[in-house]
């Protein structure tokens, strides 16, 4: 057997009596990829972060290389020779790409230009070293914590959902590079909430729940059906889609050649009580699109007409009023309010509505209605929000969306950072809204998600409407066009 | 031209600043010349040395209004032990080491103890000016010696002793923000966060900024007694938010993370040049602060409007360009 690289030994931790992680053992040995698996709230993220001395333990010992991290601080972790790669990137925004990269480092930044040069065309991506870090995409901030973790010649490499935000092709090349660190004797952790991503890669699965390892074999040795089963028993596969839905040809919304902010020309139906799929790689102004209708970014051309009356919305809350809703996909910063409580956050898009003098028992009994309905898991209804896990804070904020009323609702990736049990549940409540009339525009970077829930797919790419496809367009021809229409735009 | 103006804000601070130095002098004969450039310098060192010690204070994100109190606390502490007889560099050695305790008092609360840094010193303003008090019962230091008026006085080619090392302090500051070390203290205010998970000791580095700030609170201490040659009660009251609107001015974020050492500069000495114009146009020394509040504000507006407007265009030339994406397709032909 090849030594561990990294340890934790009946890991537990509790968080104010209440125990995360009851004696977890993991392990990283050279030359593998070991995929960490687990429902949102399972300890993943925790048990990476003690791993890498951001939280020391309640009990349980960690070992980097054969020796105890002591003292547990994330400058030990890193001098051990381990970095996390954690999921939201932790970016300085006054910084240039290259100090972001190097800050840290026992030399100063210009020491390493060329070896983060020579990294980041090795990876495969383009990315400016004098560039200010604020100006980056979401991928991009991403690329600069993986380049974090290689210019520090780490042996263990925890990756938290890398893929979250990265196109395809992005996540193949970041697989090719991880291949050959795994050739190079490097352990990698791998934190995906994607299955078939997982498989490409990983060598060993492990699986986490409520605090336990539930499952721990080969990844070959391990079917989807029993990984699915062991990290959340009673759902064995995402649900399939319901066939034969009928639509009305009742038009809700129609935009015809409109323009704005990174995407030109777009004509679009959507119908009464449609799902209707937006989606392309990122960066083709599918989101921007979105803003632009509820007022977010200045329009600048075309017409959209909402149920046959013109639609104008200067700031969002006109288009609230007039019954479009939008849900950004950045819920942290745009949706939730984190530490207020769980029933001011159902009440938020309709504080102009609420009496003078609130009436608390009142918004709690809304709150108590949707929690029913969504299966929001929490303790009570003062919990602040910022408390629940990621899949509970995305029907939280669905809450809050349907409080409005919407006759369209908007929904930019809905399902980002969400486990298999909350996507499913997820799911069910857009099918249920389309069903009582409701239209919903699903913006999803994720093509099967795209197919599973939509009656109608319009990609989009470079700014322009690609094309639309029916229900159960294959993602092969949804790939096709988000890429192919690029070329042709370039030729 | 105007892009580098708008683009910094230094440079837009420095124009605005010639321009008033140049009025004031067709308005006033005989201002512009060398002395009144030796007098502004000397008028402005107090000023200089508390902004140059809650500069770095403010790139972590933090703030520190103690700065007048720990001066008034090191000025008695010079004044008391040279009154008592002490030699002049043990008293100077004891001042400092006020200030650096002071300061230290300051980091303990904030980055031991949480204390939200905004809290915490206005805590200690109120409880350094209290032991000053007591110190002295109240009673001013006078007489001060003369050795130690020597300092503040003019002697090479008009610059004091005080001026002297306030210059050396500038370029120690510039020196150390461009190493290393130096990027860390502007990192941990950028994202504090981020720069704990690289692993940096943040609470060290927020610790050694309130430290920081206390040392230069003392120098300032010991510029003001050699300049007026006695301290009053009042010592340095004020001072400090005199200090972060002139950091401010020469365009330190207070959220941390952003600033320059010429930031700084410049923004105390346009602060400083506006009180010495006013003398020489023969307006009453109360008039100062109402005309230094509003050319504050005027030339933040100003500012923040020339920020605004560029943002506005960078956005739109980001978006024009997002029409033609050549080098990205190039990418994804070279894959297929």
């Amino acid at each position: 057997m090849k030594p561990a690289l990294a340890e934790l030994i009946s890991v537990s931790k509790n968080y104010a009596h209440i125990p995360v992680l009851k004696g977890v053992d993991f392990s990283v040995y050279a030359g593998e990829v070991h995929a960490l698996l687990g429902g949102n709230g399972a300890g993943k993220s925790t048990l990476m972060k003690i791993l890498a001395g951001l939280v020391t333990p309640t009990g349980g010992q960690v070992r980097i290389g054969g020796k105890a991290l002591s003292p547990a601080t994330p400058s030990q972790a890193q001098a051990m020779g381990l970095y996390l790669v954690p999921q939201e990137a932790h970016i300085f925004p006054n910084q240039s790409v290259l100090e972001n990269v190097c800050v840290g480092l026992p030399q100063a930044a210009s020491a390493y230009r060329s070896r983060v040069k020579d990294l980041i065309s090795r990876l495969g991506v383009t990315l400016g070293l004098d560039t200010k870090a604020a100006t980056l995409e979401i991928a991009d901030r991403q690329i600069v914590e993986i380049l974090r973790g290689l210019i520090r010649d780490a042996k263990v490499l925890i990756l938290d959902e890398p893929t979250s935000a990265l196109t395809p092709l992005e996540v193949e090349t970041l697989f090719t590079r991880m291949r050959a660190l795994r050739e190079s004797g490097h352990g990698l952790v791998f934190i995906s909430h994607k299955l078939h991503e997982l498989r490409a890669v990983s060598d060993r699965i492990t699986v986490l729940r409520d605090g336990h390892v539930v499952h721990n074999e080969a990844m070959e040795g391990s079917t989807d059906a029993e990984i699915l089963a062991a990290m959340s028993p009673g759902v064995t596969a995402l649900s399939d889609r319901v066939a034969g839905k009928v639509t009305s040809e009742e038009k809700v919304l129609s935009l015809s050649h409109l323009s704005g902010e990174g995407f030109v020309d777009i004509s679009l139906d959507v119908h009464r009580g449609e799902v209707l799929g937006l989606t392309g790689v990122v960066g083709a102004g599918r989101t921007e699109l979105a803003e632009t209708l509820i007022g977010l970014r200045p329009r600048a051309g075309g017409d959209v007409m909402l149920e046959g009356r013109p639609f104008r919305a200067a700031k969002p809350s006109d288009a609230v009023k007039q019954g479009v809703v939008h849900l950004s996909e950045d819920r942290q910063q745009y949706g939730l309010f984190l530490e207020a409580p769980l029933y001011w956050n159902t009440s938020s898009f309709v504080y102009d509505q609420l009496p003078f003098f609130l009436r608390p028992a009142r918004e709690q009994k809304r709150f108590e209605t949707y929690r029913k309905s969504l299966g929001i898991k929490c303790t009570s209804p003062d919990q602040p929000v910022g408390s629940l896990s990621g899949g509970n804070q995305q029907k939280v904020l669905l809450s809050k969306c349907l409080a409005a009323e919407p006759k369209l609702l908007i929904l930019d990736e809905p399902t980002r950072g969400v486990d298999v049990g909350a996507r499913n549940d997820i799911y069910r409540i857009i099918e249920d809204l389309a069903a009582t009339g409701t239209s919903v525009i699903v913006i999803s970077s994720d093509f099967d998600e795209v197919v599973r829930l939509s009656d109608r797919i319009a990609v989009m790419a470079g700014g322009h409407l690609a094309g639309e496809l029916p229900a159960g367009a294959s993602t092969d021809a949804i790939g096709q066009l988000a890429f192919e229409s690029k070329e042709t735009s370039h030729a | 031209m105007l892009n580098w103006i708008a683009r910094d804000r230094v440079a837009t601070l420095l124009l605005v600043t010639i321009a008033v130095l140049l009025a004031v002098g067709v308005a006033a004969p005989g201002f512009l010349a060398p002395s009144t450039a030796s007098m502004i310098w000397s008028n402005g060192l107090v000023l200089m040395l508390i902004a140059l010690g809650v500069f770095p204070v403010i790139l972590t994100r933090n703030i520190d209004v103690s700065g007048g109190s720990v001066l008034g606390l090191s000025a008695i502490t010079l004044g008391l032990s040279l009154n008592a007889g002490i030699a002049m560099p043990i008293a100077i050695a004891m001042t400092l080491g006020a200030g650096l305790a002071a300061g230290a008092v300051n980091g303990v609360l904030v980055a031991v103890l949480g204390v939200p840094s905004i809290v915490a010193t206005l805590g200690t303003l109120g409880l350094f000016r209290g032991v000053m008090l007591i110190a002295t019962g109240g009673e001013w230091i006078e007489e001060l010696p003369e050795t130690l008026k020597a300092l503040g006085a003019k002697s090479l080619s008009g610059l004091s002793v005080m001026g002297i090392c306030t210059g050396l302090v500038i370029i120690a500051v510039w020196a150390f923000l461009r190493s290393r070390r130096g990027r860390w203290v502007m990192v941990v205010g950028d994202n504090r966060a981020a720069a704990r998970h690289l692993g940096l000791p943040v609470k060290r580095i927020e610790f050694l900024a309130f430290v920081w700030g206390g040392g230069m609170a003392a120098l300032a201490g010991i510029t003001f007694a050699s300049q007026i040659g006695f301290v009053p009660n009042q010592a340095g009251t004020g001072i400090e938010l005199r200090a972060i609107a002139a950091l401010v001015l020469g365009g330190i974020s207070l959220l941390g993370g952003v600033g320059s050492v010429a930031g700084v500069v410049i923004g105390v000495i346009f602060f400083t040049s506006i009180d010495t114009a006013l003398v020489f146009l023969k307006i009453p020394a109360y008039w100062n602060d109402l005309i230094g509040g509003a050319m504050l504000l005027t030339v933040l507006l100003i500012d923040g409007r020339l920020r605004i407007a560029l943002e506005a265009r960078d956005r739109a030339a980001r978006y024009h360009r997002g029409d033609a994406q050549a080098p990205q397709s190039q990418k994804l032909e070279d894959a297929a």
